[in-house]
């Protein structure tokens, strides 16, 4: 079933921080700010991460013009267990909190859980997005970073960034969010870490078609339906799908993926970026600015998630992925 | 960049030509008795390469380098030699080490014309440090 | 789409691995480390008082020594993602797994964080390592008893 928004709810403003390697990103341009340490001057990775959080909300809410005693809820995750990056950021943001874990697809569960809190009147404005840091994170889910092992091509990097967005009740002149599909956790039995784009696509398929369908759209309804980070065989994966289910690759031409671009053709990051900061950065800042810019009208925001741990890999299990869209239009 | 890339070749072959001379195979160095005769026994074992022999008193070091290929059998042709040395010599002190080290210490001392009695000190050094285990 | 399906389409969309050009490369970079290995080890018998037996332990020593500063200067790893194979294999990759933990657990103490984990991704090796030596020692010395083959 897909989520209609009656009220449709604004997104009224986008943070988004970055760290050094980000800077190499072809949308750094529309990021809040792109910092050199990636550890943000603090003794730990962790602890860096945190710093980004706040930094990435409180360039949201200046951004909208609102105080931190104005906002009712705050959401969002991160990759680390226990999410204690983003618990500890809440900590200091001082709002009430609801942690959300969807994996790389954080971003858009909580902002789908900001609007329907919008929708039924429970909050003037809250803080809904996510945020990722390569150490920490490979730290946790791979190797130490300076291990010498060797990636391959279907690989993704974890990118260092937040986005965090200000969710508030429907204003004209900001993008309004219409509509939203929960996505299902989607296993095809992909097991291989280093080429999730492979385990995600058939998630971000699902998710995209049943919001299509429910919602009695096609894809030249839309002038942009961007992934969070398939990466560039998850996106020609996904491409692939589409077309075997009758639609013509011509048509597909508003299809693309923020992992497959983030980087441009820069080989160092193999197929592309991922993490939970890799959708929310680009949506949050890339999109949004473009939206208000009038050259999008209607987009599809699909972030992509997968649900594994390094312990169920060991364990011989495959990957399940998920992948939750919103629907954001602009006068 | 051109003339390197014809000079290259050229280069890298002669390097590799010029271990193939001749070199001398056996040396003895020391006291001149059983010379002729030590150096027929190295000669006879087609499994050394190069040998060189020191000789003082009644002590003998034989340092010899094991021809490639054999020498993953180098501590079984080393007691083998160690026991063809006792046969002949058995009222010398004969000490058998394929130990690069040891080859390349008794080399130093026939190039540094060590005499005497710093030769016999050299000779018991060289067979306590080949004795060494770590 | 079926699942089937679907793992035929990610087969047929998945380059392959170039193995050839892997393998070249793993073979060139850990010739040169073993290179590397046997100057050293020529160093230490030249220069110092060591024989090709005992020479081993230094050489090691040494070897390990390099991996570690390769590894905290970040290098280690730009050449473990072109070599592969090449740069793991030998004595300085095991010294890199090591080195790399240790920098990457030093947050959490020096009991704790480094000494805990420290063999995190070596360990296998030393505890694998071990066993199979004993087990290939004990096959030694059954054939050895029966007379099959002298020490």
């Amino acid at each position: 079933m897909v989520i209609v928004f009656q009220s449709k709810p604004s997104l009224i403003a986008g943070g988004v921080v970055a760290g050094p390697l980000e800077k190499r990103s072809i949308f750094s341009q529309y990021f809040d700010a792109n910092y050199d340490d990636e550890r943000w001057q603090m003794k730990t990775n962790e602890q860096g991460h945190r710093k980004m959080v706040e930094e990435a909300c409180e360039f949201a809410m200046k951004k909208a013009g609102v105080k931190k005693t104005d906002i009712d809820y705050f959401m969002g995750g991160d990759l680390i267990n226990q999410m204690t990056p983003t618990n500890f950021a809440a900590r200091d943001l001082d709002i009430p909190f609801i942690g959300l874990f969807s994996a790389c697809a954080t971003s858009i569960s909580s902002i789908i859980v900001a609007s329907l809190l919008t929708e039924v009147g429970a909050s003037n404005f809250a803080l809904a997005g996510a945020s990722s840091q390569h150490n920490a994170v490979e730290r946790q889910f791979r190797y130490p970073i300076n291990y010498g092992s060797q990636k391959p091509q279907t690989a993704q990097w974890t990118v260092t960034a937040a986005g965090y967005a200000l969710i508030g009740k429907h204003q004209e002149e900001y993008p309004s969010i219409e509509a939203a599909t929960v996505g299902k956790s989607v296993d095809y039995g992909m097991d291989d870490p280093f080429h999730m784009g492979a385990a995600m696509a058939p998630a971000a398929f699902q998710t995209i078609q049943s919001h299509l369908e429910q919602r009695n759209q096609k894809i030249y309804h839309y002038d942009l339906i961007l992934t969070g980070d398939l990466g560039q065989l998850g996106l020609k994966l996904l491409k692939g799908m589409f077309v075997e289910s009758g639609i013509k690759s011509e048509e597909l031409t508003p299809l693309r993926d923020a992992g497959a671009e983030f980087y441009g053709q820069d080989e160092t990051f193999q197929s592309g970026a991922s993490g939970a900061g890799c959708s929310a950065a680009v949506f949050l800042s890339y999109v949004i600015q473009q939206m208000r810019a009038g050259t999008f009208k209607r987009v599809l925001l699909v972030a992509t998630g997968a649900l594994l741990s390094p312990l169920t890999f060991q364990q011989g299990e495959t990957i399940p992925c998920t992948a939750h869209a919103i629907e954001i239009t602009m006068k | 960049m051109k003339l390197l890339g014809m000079m290259l070749p050229l280069l890298v072959s002669l390097s590799l030509l010029s271990g193939c001379g001749e070199k001398e195979k056996v040396i003895v160095y020391g006291s001149p008795e059983n010379e002729k005769e030590v150096e027929a026994i190295l000669k006879e074992e087609d499994y050394v390469d190069k040998t060189t022999v020191i000789q003082y008193d009644n002590s003998m070091l034989v340092a010899v380098q094991i021809k490639p290929w054999d020498k993953w059998k180098k501590a079984k042709l080393e007691k083998k030699l160690q026991k063809k040395f006792d046969e002949k010599y058995p009222s010398k002190d004969v000490f058998v080490s394929a130990d690069y080290k040891i080859f390349y210490e008794a080399n130093k001392i026939k190039r540094e014309q060590v005499e005497d009695n710093k030769l016999k000190d050299k000779i018991t050094k060289l067979k306590k440090l080949a004795k060494e285990e770590t | 789409m079926e699942k089937e399906q679907y793992q035929q389409l990610e087969q047929n969309a998945t380059p392959k691995p170039p193995y050839f050009k892997n393998v070249a490369k793993a073979f060139l970079v850990g010739g040169l480390i073993c290179t590397i290995g046997q100057a050293v080890s020529l160093f230490y018998i030249i220069f110092f008082d060591f024989t090709e037996a005992t020479a081993g332990n230094p050489t090691v020593a040494t070897m390990v020594f390099f991996a570690m500063i390769l590894t905290g200067f970040g290098l280690y790893k730009k050449i473990g993602q072109f070599a592969g194979a090449g740069s793991a294999v030998p004595v300085t990759g095991f010294g890199n797994a090591v080195v790399s933990a240790a920098i990457e657990h030093r947050s959490e103490g020096l009991v704790l964080g480094v000494g805990g984990n420290l063999f995190k991704l070596a360990g296998s090796v030393v505890l694998f390592g071990v066993v199979s030596a004993f087990f290939v020692a004990l096959i030694k010395f059954i054939l050895v008893t029966i007379g099959v083959v002298s020490w």
